[in-house]
């Protein structure tokens, strides 16, 4: 359980003398839900960017420790190939492949090799249909199979990428803003998810939404214009004054606004 | 049921059958004159490099402006051995009047049958392979892959005219009988016949093969590409190296058909490399139905009949300016093209006139 995944060590990002994040240290532990949260631009995203190599950080590195393997220098590899390695992420604007059913989402999104050759004479084996199946029947979208993603509800299409990104079997997914959008209840639905994969993988979560993070967050680290203020359990960092200044004012006005 | 899976294949198989009896059509004189049976030729080597483009466009979504280019390498190569062939592997007169006294060193490989074959495939697909190779490493795509394509016709353009006493200049390679022997008059039908047959079989197997990639998972794949490619990467996949291949691939059928295309025309000229010519190639595409492969096919052969037709006559001022308004029209309101109208239009139109009847 207290086994490290993770670790980013002295991340600096600099966009042309804006520092989107200075010297940002952090460890995720295995099998735990860790969040990430902060007022907009506190650098949330460009974080998950780092991790996933969108985004190169101008000093630091990012290291990912996998299961039963040496230790992997995610920063300066390939974005495709720290899939390869075990790390999903699903981004903000829902993702999903609009123009093809959602089995077919789930098909180009398992693991396995992804090369040209191995595509044109790809069969789908009976034992990747049934992880399939048995992903959907997780995130309930089973009766979709067949249906066009671009036909799927706004939380639909946000389970359908949580779940191509689980057939993918990584260690690590990474979310960002998977509730935005979404009403209280399949907000909820949502983490009840989250908590099922926790499971079998680790899941960095970027998001807004307090009563999201009180409802499944194990550790939550919180950012402020691009350094971290604060990390902690859920509770710790609510009682902290300072968080409660930069953010959870506003935040509670938010959830003022919206109750 | 069957025409929902299998239509775009019923399609194609009319338009086959109809293709196939074109020489009967001539033999029993349905059809007037011969040349209209080499025009149909043409339209096949036209369908060819339609499909291809659909495969790069419709399927994948990169536009290339410049696939006259790969047409006209592979024109040129097969020009180039039939010449030859024409010449007894002579120098030709273009040569001479460039003061040459004997065959340069580029035209050598083309004496011997089966390089030729092979060349007029492989300078092409490597060349292809080398200009996707950098663009799409470097994340290159949208217009700018337009842009580029564009000035890469353009340059080829140019060096094709400039080098007159290896290419024939403006006037290009012709005088060059086929590759069965000649194909004109009416003595020679039994070689016209075999050219369309292997023509139209060489079509057959280029549909075949494309449908069985688009409806693999490899064809899924490009359409993830056109519809979200930083979702394909960030689902593990090397994007450039799958961008590389259909281009690789669309470039190989381009070349094909045109090495038919000299076949049937006698001549290759370098109008074939212009950049209207490649934008032609996108408006049949365009019109047909992008991401159908039978679309792209129906657009080069109805756009090339109504070229037919209205090039002589009181049409050929207006026609260019007509399709470039058919063009604008598909692209603005008919995206899915004919083959959209027929599968998504006309359905709604009848369910609308349905619903009006049913409520007076």
């Amino acid at each position: 359980m207290s086994e490290k995944v993770l670790e980013i060590k002295d991340i600096t990002v600099d966009f042309d003398g804006f520092c989107a994040l200075l010297n940002v240290n952090v460890n995720v532990k295995r099998h735990t839900i860790h969040f990430f949260i902060g007022p907009n631009g506190a650098g949330k995203t460009t974080l998950l960017d780092i991790i996933c190599a969108k985004t190169k950080p101008t000093k630091g590195v990012c290291t990912f420790y996998p299961e039963g393997r040496g230790s992997v220098q995610l920063t300066g590899m390939k974005e495709y190939k720290i899939v390869g390695e075990g790390i999903g992420r699903k981004f903000q604007v829902p993702s999903v492949f609009v123009n093809l059913s959602v089995m077919e989402n789930m098909i180009l999104s398992l693991k396995g090799n992804k090369g040209v050759w191995q595509s044109i004479f790809f069969k789908l084996s009976k034992q990747d249909e049934e992880t399939i199946n048995e992903i959907l029947e997780t995130v309930d979208l089973m009766d979709k199979k067949d249906e066009k993603a671009g036909s799927l509800a706004h939380g639909q299409k946000q389970w359908l990428e949580i779940a191509m990104q689980l057939v993918q079997k990584p260690e690590i997914i990474m979310l960002d803003e998977p509730a935005a959008g979404m009403g209280k209840p399949e907000t909820f639905k949502t983490g009840e998810i989250l908590k099922k994969i926790k499971e079998i993988c680790t899941i960095i979560v970027v998001e807004h939404d307090m009563d999201f993070v009180k409802q499944i967050s194990d550790r939550v680290t919180v950012l402020h214009e691009g350094k971290v203020l604060i990390e902690g359990t859920c509770d710790e960092v609510l009682a902290d004054e300072t968080v409660q200044a930069v953010y959870l004012g506003r935040g509670g006005e938010r959830n003022a606004e919206d109750n | 049921m069957i025409w929902k899976k299998q239509g775009y294949n019923i399609c194609f198989a009319v338009i086959v059958l109809i293709l196939a009896l074109m020489p009967l059509f001539l033999s029993v004189g349905m059809i007037s004159s011969s040349s209209f049976v080499l025009f149909i030729g043409k339209c096949m080597a036209y369908a060819i490099v339609a499909i291809g483009l659909d495969l790069i466009w419709g399927y994948t979504g990169i536009l290339s402006l410049g696939h006259g280019l790969y047409f006209a390498l592979g024109g040129y190569a097969m020009a180039m051995f039939l010449k030859l062939q024409a010449t007894n592997g002579q120098i030709t007169s273009f040569m001479q009047t460039g003061g040459m006294t004997e065959l340069p060193l580029v035209w050598k490989p083309f004496l011997s049958t089966p390089l030729a074959m092979v060349l007029t495939i492989a300078v092409p697909a490597v060349l292809a392979g080398v200009i996707g190779y950098f663009i799409f490493r470097n994340r290159i795509k949208g217009v700018y892959f337009s842009i580029i394509s564009q000035a890469l016709t353009w340059a080829a353009y140019s060096l094709f005219t400039g080098l007159q006493s290896y290419t024939g200049g403006n006037v290009g390679i012709t005088e060059i009988t086929s590759i069965v022997g000649s194909i004109k008059g009416d003595a020679n039908r039994a070689h016209m016949f075999t050219l369309f047959y292997a023509s139209l079989a060489i079509l057959v197997l280029i549909y075949m093969l494309s449908y069985y990639l688009t409806h693999k998972k490899f064809g899924k794949l490009l359409i993830a590409i056109r519809d979200g490619e930083n979702r394909t990467y960030f689902s593990g996949y090397c994007v450039s190296r799958y961008k590389n291949f259909i281009y690789v691939l669309s470039a190989i059928f381009a070349a094909i058909a045109g090495a038919i295309f000299v076949n049937f025309n006698g001549s290759i000229t370098p109008t074939q490399m212009t950049i209207s010519y490649s934008i032609t190639m996108v408006i049949w595409v365009a019109v047909g139905g992008r991401g159908t492969l039978v679309g792209a096919v129906i657009g080069a052969f109805l756009i090339n009949l109504c070229d037919y037709s209205f090039s002589s006559g009181t049409m050929v001022e207006i026609w260019q300016y007509i399709l470039g308004a058919i063009f604008v029209v598909t692209i603005l309101f008919f995206k899915g093209g004919l083959v959209g109208i027929v599968r998504d239009q006309l359905p709604e139109l009848t369910r609308k006139l349905k619903h009006k009847r049913e409520a007076n």
